[in-house]
């Protein structure tokens, strides 16, 4: 018998049976959405503005109480119109990004893949800043006839382009190296970059102005109106995502293993990028490059659930929910009444901890 | 039944495998043997619909080129050289993906305890909390055969028999492992299902296949029952070698033999 000391087994937890981490991830699930509740209350009082979410609330839920009805309607126009809409768009794009980094792993069998790392939100920003800058003029009949969605849907076939090619440049009889496909992502980003590069180069003051925000990523420019347009892309793609997981389960023993387990893998890998294309292009589309979130929180959540993308997927959309809710409660009230982008409160978090990933999994993974 | 006639497959233009006829039956190991760069896997590969070929293969009635990865992982399961994983999963959550399928063929409410019968069946029992990648190579091997297991714990399903396609199932086991993997082929022959494997040790060969296909150069060298097969000449021209079959060591050289266990 070989001696079990050396490496001791994983005991979950008592009653459960030995390496079934299943009941343990419904725990994690339970908490973290219970994390996500206290993120939304959070969010919904902090601020630059001192209005009082509780008043609104008890307001919404007891009608206005007369005195100070000024004051009562000022709050509620900020909590409604402007904390609101941030707040949704956050969970929205935070969800969508941690969700979106999960299954490219799954995809890339390869736990470094990040929609930001590789390029695939670069190929987005330029899918987006070409609508920005040549909407009025070689894009106009694009614009024209796809409206508010021009946006999204350029972000879209940007990220998709990026991430189709990355996928052929990496992939070799069903395996991806990590080292073309990190090498790979960089050299594409830089592609992206340049040619967004020549469009704000060609762009007017106010295109500029408008543009500012792709470079940091930012979710201040919240409104209905963009939830209206780039929610409904990110709910289906999120809606989606977890009939993959099972699939993407199988994928991590090879391409092969998975057919032979009855997976149909072109299907599988297909959808799983179109769907990481839809939902990381419409977060571009309305908040930039936001960095990080995609390979942060799958990580830490392998940490503690394992890696079965059942549990893994939905877990990823709340803790990287809330975590962006976070990340943008630290970005408005750190320098308070100015408020920082949130790109850059997400890579300061988040550039650290991916070096403490590579430095634990030096002699992991093969680079 | 499965049976392949005139199976070619040609990898960046170049033939790997050429013309080959080839039969699994229901209650029989059928033993698939020769050099290195023979094309055993690759027509191994053919066979599980993991690679283009021309000719024909028929699984259970059904050509193999019309059936879908979901139907036709009902009717056989797949042990590769070897799987590295990209995630850390445990042994027990390894093994639980063979049933991915939904059609191990156990009784309703059975599946759930499946991947500690099948660990204790490869003898694993109480490894089910190890990490996969912690794990030596023969016991990485034993806990993918564990997986393959679960897929086709029933050798016959809806009346219809079921493959085992091993790929050296005991290339990096110790010799007890070795008889115990064999073994448990044996027995889901025995009863009713089909095994194809592919093996290097032409002593456990002799022992357990029922059936010997001979590949050589891409091409199906010989065929026949493990008496007929195995014979200097053939050794000779195929392995390149020597050797006299059934001639013990001159001396008092010891030699050990899968068939000597004592039982």
């Amino acid at each position: 018998m070989v001696d079990q000391s050396i490496a001791g087994p994983v005991k979950v937890m008592a009653g459960a049976s030995d390496g079934d981490r299943s009941d343990r991830a419904r725990i994690v699930t339970l908490l973290l959405c219970l994390g996500l509740v206290i993120a939304v209350l959070l969010s919904l009082t902090s601020g630059a503005s001192d209005a009082s979410a509780v008043n609104v609330i008890s307001d919404w839920l007891f009608g206005t109480v007369p005195d100070n009805a000024a004051l009562r309607a000022r709050d509620s126009l900020i909590v409604y119109d402007i904390r609101l809409p941030r707040i949704i768009l956050g969970l929205l794009v935070g969800a969508a990004l941690a969700v979106s980094g999960a299954v490219m792993q799954g995809l890339f069998r390869n736990p470094l893949a990040d929609p930001g790392l590789i390029g695939v939100s670069a190929g987005s920003s330029l899918g987006a800043v070409a609508v920005i800058v040549l909407g009025a003029t070689v894009l106009a009949p694009v614009t024209a006839w796809f409206g508010t969605l021009a946006l999204p849907l350029a972000a879209f076939c940007g990220g998709l382009a990026t991430t189709l090619v990355l996928y052929q440049v990496a992939t070799r009889r069903g395996q991806t190296s990590v080292a073309t496909m990190l090498l790979a992502g960089i050299a594409l980003a830089a592609l992206a970059m340049a040619l967004t590069g020549i469009l704000i180069f060609m762009a007017d003051d106010r295109q500029l102005r408008d543009l500012t925000f792709w470079q940091l990523g930012s979710l201040g420019g919240a409104t209905w109106a963009k939830i209206a347009s780039v929610g409904p892309i990110i709910v289906l793609a999120l809606a989606a995502m977890p009939f993959l997981a099972r699939g993407l389960n199988a994928l991590a023993l090879g391409e092969a293993t998975a057919g032979h387990l009855g997976i149909p893998v072109q299907r599988l890998k297909y959808t799983a990028i179109i769907g990481v294309s839809a939902a990381v292009g419409a977060s571009v589309a309305v908040s930039g490059g936001i960095g990080f979130v995609g390979i942060v929180v799958p990580h830490l959540l392998r940490l503690l659930i394992g890696p079965d993308n059942r549990y893994l997927l939905p877990a990823s959309a709340l803790l990287g929910a809330s975590l962006l809710l976070l990340a943008d409660a630290a970005a408005r009230t750190i320098v308070a009444p100015a408020e920082l982008p949130i790109g850059i409160v997400t890579a300061i978090a988040g550039a650290p901890f991916f070096l403490w990933i590579l430095l634990r999994k030096r002699g992991v993974i093969d680079l | 039944m499965i049976e392949a006639r005139d199976v070619s497959v040609a990898i960046a233009g170049k033939r790997i495998v050429a013309g080959v006829d080839f039969a699994a039956r229901p209650g029989e190991v059928a033993a698939i043997v020769g050099p290195n760069g023979s094309g055993k896997t690759t027509f191994l590969k053919a066979l599980s619909g993991e690679l283009a070929y021309t000719g024909h293969v028929v699984l259970n009635g059904g050509d193999l080129l019309a059936m879908k990865p979901v139907e036709i992982a009902i009717h056989r399961a797949v042990l590769p050289q070897a799987t590295t994983l990209s995630f850390p999963f445990t042994v027990r959550e390894v093994v639980k993906l063979g049933l991915v399928g939904g059609r191990s063929g156990v009784l309703q409410g059975e599946d759930a305890r499946l991947p500690e019968r099948a660990l204790a069946r490869v003898d694993l029992d109480g490894f089910a909390g190890r990490f996969y990648q912690e794990l030596s190579g023969g016991e990485q091997q034993r806990v993918q055969l564990a997986r393959v297991l679960c897929q086709v714990w029933a050798p016959v399903l809806d009346g219809k028999p079921r493959y085992l396609f091993l790929d050296e199932p005991v290339s990096s086991l110790d010799i007890k492992h070795q008889l115990i993997i064999m073994n448990i082929a044996r027995d889901f022959a025995k009863r009713g299902g089909g095994v194809v494997a592919i093996l290097h040790d032409l002593n456990l060969t002799a022992m357990f296949a029922d059936r010997i296909f001979v590949m050589h150069r891409g091409l199906l060298a010989a065929t026949g029952s493990p008496r007929d097969v195995l014979s200097d000449d053939l050794i000779e021209k195929v392995f390149d070698c020597r050797l006299r079959v059934g001639v013990l060591p001159a001396g008092d050289m010891p030699f050990v033999l899968p068939q000597s266990t004592v039982c």
